[in-house]
């Protein structure tokens, strides 16, 4: 090798040095707009502002997004569907049956709903995901569109400035960067909109405690078809309530099948998880050990373990939406429907994320960042299933919560023993075992009057 | 203060990530495709090294890799880290070459860039021979230190002072550049990559690229001038070995004991 070539790869150093990017690269108001958090609200806000030609940074904590993210199990896909192309999408198995079981400590009684038409396209739109691999699909679809995705980079904070929020602070040197809006996508454990004052902290009556675990059966291949009797991608939904599913707690407990693996867990009340000394471990392994349960579950190996706080306030303890430059979406703005019948939350993420980018949008496009100019995202929401399903639903979680002996402990085991007496085989007539059954309820109920009563104040569920 | 700008360059290399990485039972071999692509380890510990020497002496640190133009990122990572350049030698003529024209290939490079220091981690996992570093050292007759522990740079004397893990030990070494450096793995802690670097390097950065023929080393590269030949694969089984709780501090002391008396 000659000086001459050792020369003409230095010189091309030299030349390229002169690059300032390189030398102090700077993205202040590089980009339109920062999402925080690549979960299923931060994604489809990220995706419908490329979509609307704008340049979003989305920033992941996670090594990859999806990677910290964690949910029950189901999907909601109406609006997903509407903002791309479900086909390559990573589901697992559409929900073909729901079924809904009341477990005493040991009994069971349960109801199966399996409409025919769920096994049609498009399959009613619920469908088991692992959020590994769909949450990371979804960021892409955004990536695809025009936005930027950093991952390994964990939002500390907001930038104010004239009372305004500007920009984000991160937990890497040279860690803050600005840009006209702030969507704060950050999950249920919301520090960053709680430490800037976007919300105030939840007291722990309204958060629930959510444990899973994913399970895989690694000597029966059959196990999971077989046990809940599925055909080709069908899937099940099982929710359990009552004792047997998260002991003195307030809250339930389920089973979704994915592919290969079944999700199973339970989610119940933060404050009963400290005052009633059931911790969420020992609250898991009981429901997965109820009778009506382990024979699911037989065999099978824990492959994943994982943790989450739901937001369950509803309607009345939702945040201001949004503030001068920033917005509140999924989780962190408290979208999450949790009735007992309805657990919901994925479908109100993402519709939240759709309409705050719209708003964005349409502000962007006059140059204005103030909540007043983003207050039609506020508008839309209110205007959507999300605002007007929390609202419909908001007297039922404290009905329930007075109700709670009664509906998880009393009436499950009345039922069983209801059930057990009406069915009875010995050498009684059936009259007296109807008679038998009918006065177990009754006395659980308080008569023709309690049961009046108590199907009055809940009447508003068929309304 | 020295007037003298150091060229410092990094070898860098992509290696599947080995948390994820399964040997198939059957042939032996490492099963590559499943596991995601990660830069090997040991090379983010010759990362930091380079930029804790660029910390106080006038310095500029080019990262390079010799690999498919799929291996980028490890370049980014670098550049996001605070390389101030990177180098991508990729060519199709490179295919099979093994530590021989690897490090050959990796020598040309840093002769061309003009390197005082070539820094590189002490082995890759998914070869972890340690070849390469002395390979390129003994090709372009430079000095060389192994499995170092620190740097202490020394412009004034155009010298790198290095400790090096021996058995037993460790000792100081001072070389006389241009000096070809193996990291000892574990001992230089990766700076976090800044933001905006980061934004940079996954977004805007292009790598410089060179081609076999570029380095004018077209016919000592490839497979064919590979000397290395695999007589044969065996899988060991591990060993059970012996496993014994005890209850107390107490008991636990009791046992060490009597292995040390």
């Amino acid at each position: 090798m000659t000086d001459q070539t050792t020369g003409m790869g230095q010189t091309l150093l030299e030349e390229r040095a002169g690059d300032a990017a390189l030398e102090s690269p700077n993205y202040d108001n590089e980009f339109d707009a920062i999402v925080v958090g690549a979960g299923l609200a931060g994604s489809a806000a990220a995706l419908t502002l490329a979509k609307r030609g704008l340049e979003p940074l989305l920033v992941e904590r996670g090594t990859y997004p999806g990677a910290k993210n964690v949910f029950g199990g189901v999907l909601y896909t109406p609006t997903i569907r509407e903002l791309t192309d479900l086909d390559s999408a990573p589901l697992e198995r559409y929900i073909a049956e729901k079924r809904f079981s009341m477990l005493s400590h040991d009994d069971e009684t349960a109801i199966s709903i399996k409409p025919g038409e769920w096994n049609r396209e498009p399959h009613n739109d619920s469908f088991t995901v692992l959020r590994g691999d769909f949450d990371e699909w979804f960021a892409e679809q955004a990536v695809e569109a025009g936005a930027t995705l950093v991952t390994e980079t964990t939002v500390t904070g907001l930038i104010r400035e004239n009372g305004g929020i500007v920009g984000i602070e991160t937990d890497r040197p040279d860690g803050e960067i600005r840009a006209p809006y702030v969507v704060l996508a950050e999950g249920g454990n919301s520090l960053v909109s709680e430490g800037a004052n976007l919300k105030a902290t939840e007291s722990r009556e309204n958060i629930a405690v959510g444990v899973k675990e994913v399970l895989e059966f690694p000597e029966n291949d059959e196990a999971i078809q077989d046990r809940f009797r599925l055909v080709g991608d069908a899937g099940v939904s099982y929710h359990y309530f009552g004792e047997g599913a998260v002991g003195e707690a307030y809250g339930g407990g389920f089973i979704y099948t994915n592919s290969d693996t079944v999700s199973v867990g339970v989610a119940y009340s933060l404050e009963d998880a400290a005052t009633k000394h059931q911790t969420p471990e020992e609250t898991l392994n009981l429901f997965k050990s109820h009778p009506a349960v382990a024979p699911l579950l037989r065999g099978a190996r824990t492959v994943e373990y994982t943790a989450k706080t739901i937001p369950e306030g509803g309607a009345e303890t939702m945040p201001d939406l949004v503030h001068d430059g920033a917005v509140l979406v999924g989780d962190t703005a408290g979208l999450v429907l949790n009735n007992g019948v309805h657990l919901e939350g994925t479908n109100m993420a993402v519709e939240s994320g759709y309409h705050a980018a719209d708003a964005i949008a349409t502000a962007a496009e006059r140059g204005l960042t103030s909540a007043d100019a983003l207050s039609s995202y506020a508008d839309a929401l209110e205007n959507s299933f999300v605002v007007q399903n929390l609202e419909r639903y908001g007297w039922l979680t404290d009905r329930v919560e007075e109700d709670r002996d009664l509906l998880f402990e009393q009436l499950p085991s009345a039922v069983a023993d209801a059930g057990t007496e009406y069915f009875r085989m010995d050498r009684a007539p059936k009259e007296a075992h109807a008679r038998a059954a009918k006065q177990r309820i009754f006395e659980t109920l308080g008569g023709w009057t309690g049961a009046m009563k108590l199907a009055m104040r809940y009447r508003k569920l068929v309304r | 203060m020295t007037t003298v700008t150091w060229t410092i360059v990094v070898g860098v290399k992509q290696v599947p990530d080995a948390d994820e990485v399964g040997i198939d039972p059957d042939t032996g071999r490492l099963d590559r495709a499943s596991a995601p692509a990660v830069m090997n380890p040991p090379d983010r510990g010759a990362l930091e090294a380079a930029l804790s020497i660029k910390d106080v002496v006038d310095a500029r640190v080019v990262a390079m890799t010799m690999g498919p133009p799929m291996a980028t990122p490890v370049l980014e990572e670098a550049i996001a880290m605070g390389c101030d350049d990177a180098v991508l030698i990729t060519d199709r003529a490179f295919a099979g070459s093994d530590t021989w024209p690897t490090s050959l290939t990796l020598a040309r490079a840093a002769e061309q860039l003009g390197a005082d220091i070539v820094l590189a981690g002490e082995e890759t996992t998914d070869s972890s021979t340690g070849q390469v570093p002395p390979g390129i050292a003994a090709h372009n007759g430079w000095a060389q230190l192994t499995y170092v522990e620190a740097v202490e740079p020394r412009p004034e004397e155009n010298r790198l002072v290095a400790t090096r893990d021996v058995e037993g030990g460790h000792e100081r070494v001072a070389a006389d550049l241009p000096v070809v450096v193996a990291v000892a793995y574990g001992e230089f802690d990766p700076r976090p990559a800044p933001l905006h670097r980061k934004l940079y390097a996954e977004n805007d950065f292009e790598p410089i690229e060179w081609t076999a023929e570029d380095l004018d080393i077209k016919d000592e590269v490839g497979l064919d001038v590979s000397p290395t030949s695999v007589g044969g694969m065996e899988t060991v089984q591990p060993v059970e070995r012996k496993g014994e709780v005890v209850e107390t501090a107490d008991d636990l002391a009791e046992q060490i004991t009597e292995v040390y008396s």
